[in-house]
């Protein structure tokens, strides 16, 4: 127990370090924003906790502006990836929910975006409907319940929680939600037509980089590499800062073949912000690129920071499941999947879990759940490449055929390490 | 106005730079590993649909006309250099009026914004050089709109296209004279109506820390003007009466109904297409102070999003105009009584217009759609806007207390740039209008009696936009002033409002200075030509008011000149 406190406190250093260098950059687009007669937007969401906190300090009795405060530093949380905004979020929620307990809408709306985050999606979920028995009329309320639901799996839900908050507030957050139910669908055209509302909408820098961002993936996600580009380079125009547009331009500078540069902004992004994700996806590539023992580092942090988010009291055993996998731990991966999928049917669940029996050699069992992460009708190259492999190994030579050449033929770059496979498979099933 | 943080107690008080927490101190419970779903945000910044006033009046200076303006994008702060605020293109801003009573708009003006920015991608500069007309190529970030009109639910025409936006007001050196670029941004129509849509000064003044004691706090630190030195987004427009009033005649049909919206295209997801039609309201404005004072908590969104047809279908709301909280907490506070309920005076004043036909409680016949000569009473529907009697003629010395001030012309007649909304709604709220009680000690009100920036005298008559930082001393160049709409600029034929029946009468204070308690007395006040074509109705307001006059503080600022259309900017 020790030990594994230690091992914690090293990791928390180097994510320490991380969000520091986050602050850093920041800094470094202040100085941009600071040349004479530029004209960038203001950063109103940054704004708006220090204008909180000031009123606080003359009002303390002010629960609106507690719970304004609280959701104000869960979009930092969101936007900078610093984890430290999230005990002060909660801590100026639950402030605001104990001085006005009762019809408190606004609170239970913040703490519900803080269970999402947490990946507690089913406490959101009834947070969002408490909030809804208060304010009925809520877009933000749906909002959350929107979120939880999607990452519940449950989108007969989902839809008509978004379809409120479009119908209540068109506007940014709803665009946003609307569109990624639509990419859920297959939808993509829609989708990145929802996509462009909410980039109109977006006023604040971080929030027109996470409009990029998205139409940057939805051009990832059917190949079109140099739109892609053009979205993730526009989006770090508006704010240099904002993460995952370096996972964006770094995956396409891999699938261009720079994979010297492709390194590079792996290795920053990670440096700056170690989400196992992100880490997951550098290890792919290092070992595409013939180094597997760096590889096999990046799995070591990712480990560490599942086990970080654990310790914290978050749950994500999909993230355990997709390291597990990496680290083919096939048994490991296909326990943790399965805890998650007990939890939420959501697709990416299915998808890993599919992925996973495939892995441990239970691909009779596989199918159904490979089959199930499409079932919406999602177009994602990775879902059709799992669900080809699978195919593959039950003998189904025609439907792996069909859906590996899909996979391909959606997005050809959709892994630097799958990809290959995916075509070799295909080169080995040869023709009709 | 929907996002309530903007001009409630809660989002107030002189903005602090950011002080980023930049050295992390400890871990919390999430790790950065946190986001392996999609998040997206939810509580986005979306200034350019809030509505924070909206103001009708008589034209001082232009007989048979009536301005409305509406103002967006609270707390615009100056900052001379890198800040601009452009108004939405995705969605639509809209002044409404009801002529017949029936809450639904028969006039609708709809302003549309498009960008021209000839930035290309590679430049945030807002301006290249000295900015010296509205089409200077020096000006890289531009607007321009459309204004469309629709009357009697008919379809829309256009008004005009391309018409210019007058731009942020990015500093003195960028924009040497912004006199003149504000001038070219009024456009005239056919018609006689004048339109204009850019930056100005916040015309709204008032202490917003007045809203504290809805939060534990109490009036004792007031009269700072929370808004000094912000900008807003404004839209304004002058129209002739006939265009507005009901059946076109403005002589048997005095009274209207005004409020604003914000409205972006509605999108469904639900079926196979993306389109749908119609629109979504994302904010909407009548009276000021509406989401503060009136509406609960939890119910402001649903205000909203709702158009006012349905007001008088939301029970809570109508509960709670009949039951408001400020007085229950000045009660608690300073042990003064709260007015007996139901409160039909506050009905008359948010939902029906004063009038007697409506069996509520003040016996006067001012400013409801009910008074209109050809209404069909049964069609009437309670509703909160903001009403206007078109035929009482502005006064050369208006009264920042409105109509609570003998002024008839002012709140909740209409609503004039330089009406005191916060300390007549407190007293309002107090009772002035029912049990002819002022409360003493909320006679000082906020505290703030005028904007820190004259007025102009002319259409759009909002002050220029501020430069400089809102913590140091911006403003425009133009003094406070009290009265300063058109006080020397009134035509000659204008009336001033028959409130010469009691002249006030001072009784003696018995306060102390610091506190000064208002005097009261009985004033008999008359609406001149309130109701159709009968020539000088006599109607007795507020059946024995008191008139309030009191101490006024000392303003910060002296008073300076009304700007002249040839006044410099700097």
């Amino acid at each position: 127990m020790v030990r594994r406190r230690i091992v914690i406190v090293g990791l928390g250093a180097l994510l320490l370090t991380g969000a520091g260098s986050v602050v850093g950059l920041r800094h470094g687009s202040d100085h941009v924003a600071a040349a004479p007669a530029a004209a960038t937007p203001v950063d109103r969401a940054a704004d708006s906790i220090a204008r909180a906190q000031q009123r606080l300090r003359d009002v303390p009795g002010d629960y609106d502006s507690w719970a304004a405060l609280g959701g104000a530093y869960l979009e930092r949380a969101r936007v900078t990836a610093d984890p430290t905004y999230y005990p002060k979020a909660e801590g100026a929620l639950r402030r605001s929910l104990i001085i006005h307990r009762d019809g408190n809408a606004t609170a239970l709306i913040g703490l519900g975006a803080l269970a999402n985050a947490r990946h507690d999606f089913a406490t959101a979920r009834d947070l969002a409907r408490s909030a809804l028995r208060i304010d009925s009329y809520s877009a933000d309320a749906y909002g959350v319940l929107a979120d939880a639901q999607t990452q519940l799996g449950n989108a007969a839900a989902a839809t008509p929680a978004v379809q409120h908050m479009l119908d209540l507030r068109p506007g940014l957050a709803a665009y946003a939600r609307a569109s990624y139910d639509l990419e859920l669908h297959g939808r993509l055209t829609d989708a990145e037509s929802l996509m462009r509302r909410a980039l109109d909408a977006a006023v604040d820098p971080a929030d027109i980089a996470f409009c990029r961002y998205q139409l940057g993936e939805l051009d990832w996600q059917t190949g079109r590499l140099e739109a892609a580009s053009a979205e993730y380079a526009a989006g770090r125009a508006a704010d240099p800062s904002y993460l995952p547009l370096l996972e964006g331009q770094a995956k396409v500078a891999a699938a261009l073949g720079r994979t010297g540069e492709a390194l590079a902004g792996y290795a920053d992004l990670t440096a700056r912000y170690p989400a196992p994700m992100y880490l997951l996806e550098y290890a792919d590539l290092l070992r595409a690129a013939g180094q597997p023992a760096r590889a096999d580092d990046q799995l070591a942090l990712a480990d560490a920071a599942l086990r970080l988010f654990a310790a914290n009291g978050g749950t994500d055993d999909l993230g355990t499941a997709q390291l597990a996998l990496a680290q083919n731990r096939p048994a490991d991966a296909v326990r943790a999947a399965r805890h998650e999928w007990s939890r939420r049917h959501f697709v990416d669940v299915a998808d890993v879990l599919g992925w996973a029996l495939h892995e441990a050699g239970s691909d009779a069992q596989a199918l159904p759940d490979a089959r199930r992460a499409s079932a919406l009708g999602a177009r994602n190259a990775g879902y059709l490449f799992h669900l080809g492999m699978i195919e593959l190994s039950l003998g189904k030579k025609a439907d792996a055929r069909r859906d590996l050449s899909a996979a391909l033929a959606l997005n050809p770059h959709f892994s630097p390490r799958y990809a290959p496979v995916a075509q070799a498979a295909l080169d080995r099933l040869g023709a009709p | 106005m929907r996002r309530p943080t903007a001009r409630r107690v809660g989002a107030v008080t002189v903005a602090l730079g950011v002080a980023f927490a930049g050295a992390v101190a400890a871990l919390g419970p999430i790790d950065a590993g946190a986001s392996s779903h999609r998040e997206a945000p939810l509580i986005a910044a979306d200034p350019a649909v809030d509505n924070t006033d909206v103001y009708a009046f008589v034209s001082p200076d232009r007989p048979g006309y009536v301005t409305f303006i509406a103002n967006f994008i609270p707390f615009e702060e100056p900052n001379g250099g890198p800040n601009f605020y452009p108004f939405a293109t995705d969605a639509t801003y809209n002044i409404k009026v009801d002529s017949d009573g029936d809450a639904k708009p028969d006039a609708v003006f709809r302003w549309t914004f498009h960008n021209i920015d000839k930035r290309g991608g590679n430049t945030f500069l807002y301006n290249n050089g000295p900015v010296t007309s509205l089409d200077d190529p020096n000006l890289l970030f531009r607007q321009t709109y459309t204004l469309e009109s629709s009357f009697g639910g008919r379809p829309f025409h256009t008004r005009i296209a391309n018409a210019p936006v007058a731009p942020s007001r990015v500093g003195k050196a960028s924009m040497p004279n912004y006199q003149q670029l504000r001038d070219q941004a009024v456009t005239t129509l056919p018609g006689g109506w004048k339109t204009f849509a850019g930056q100005a000064d916040d015309p709204f003044f008032l202490d917003l820390r007045v809203f504290d004691l809805l939060y534990g706090g109490d009036l004792s630190e007031t009269g700072q003007d929370t808004l000094a030195g912000y900008n807003v987004n404004t839209i304004a427009l002058q129209v002739p009466f006939q265009d507005v009033a009901m059946n076109g005649d403005p002589v048997r049909n005095p009274n209207i109904g005004v409020w604003s919206t914000a409205e972006r295209p509605r999108v469904r997801i639900s079926g196979q297409s993306t389109g749908g039609g119609g629109w979504v309201q994302v904010s909407r404005l009548g009276n000021p102070l509406v989401n503060e004072v009136v509406v609960p908590a939890n119910l402001k969104d649903a205000f909203n999003s709702l158009p006012p047809d349905r007001d008088a279908s939301i029970a809570p709301v109508v509960a709670r105009v009949k039951d408001p909280e400020v007085p229950k907490l000045i009660q608690a506070i300073y042990g003064l009584p709260a007015p007996a309920t139901p409160r039909n005076d506050l009905v008359e004043i948010f939902l029906t217009g004063i009038t007697t036909k409506a069996g509520g409680p003040i016996k006067a016949d001012l400013n409801s759609q009910l008074n209109n000569a050809d209404v069909i009473s049964s069609s009437f529907r309670p509703s909160e806007m903001l009403r206007l009697n078109l035929s009482i003629k502005p006064t050369a010395t208006p009264n920042r207390l409105g109509v609570l001030g003998g002024d008839l012309q002012g709140f909740p007649n209409g609503r004039r740039l330089t009406d005191d909304v916060v300390d007549i709604e407190l007293q309002a709220l107090e009772g002035a209008a029912q049990t002819g009680k002022l409360v003493s000690a909320l006679a000082k009100g906020d505290g703030v009696d005028a904007n820190d920036n004259a007025f102009s005298s002319t259409f759009p008559y909002l002050a220029l936009p501020n430069v400089g930082a809102v913590n140091k001393g911006g403003g425009t160049g133009a003094g406070a002033q009290t009265n300063a709409i058109g006080a020397a600029h009134v035509q000659p034929q204008t009336q001033a409002p028959s409130s010469s029946a009691a002249p006030a009468e001072r009784a003696p204070s018995t306060a102390p200075a610091a506190v000064s308690r208002p005097s009261t007395h009985n004033v008999g006040l008359t609406i001149a030509g309130a109701t159709g074509g009968a020539g000088v109705a006599a109607l007795v307001l507020l059946g024995g008011a008191w008139f309030m006059r009191r101490r006024r503080p000392v303003p910060v600022t002296p008073p300076g000149p009304v700007p002249g259309p040839d006044m410099q900017d700097h």
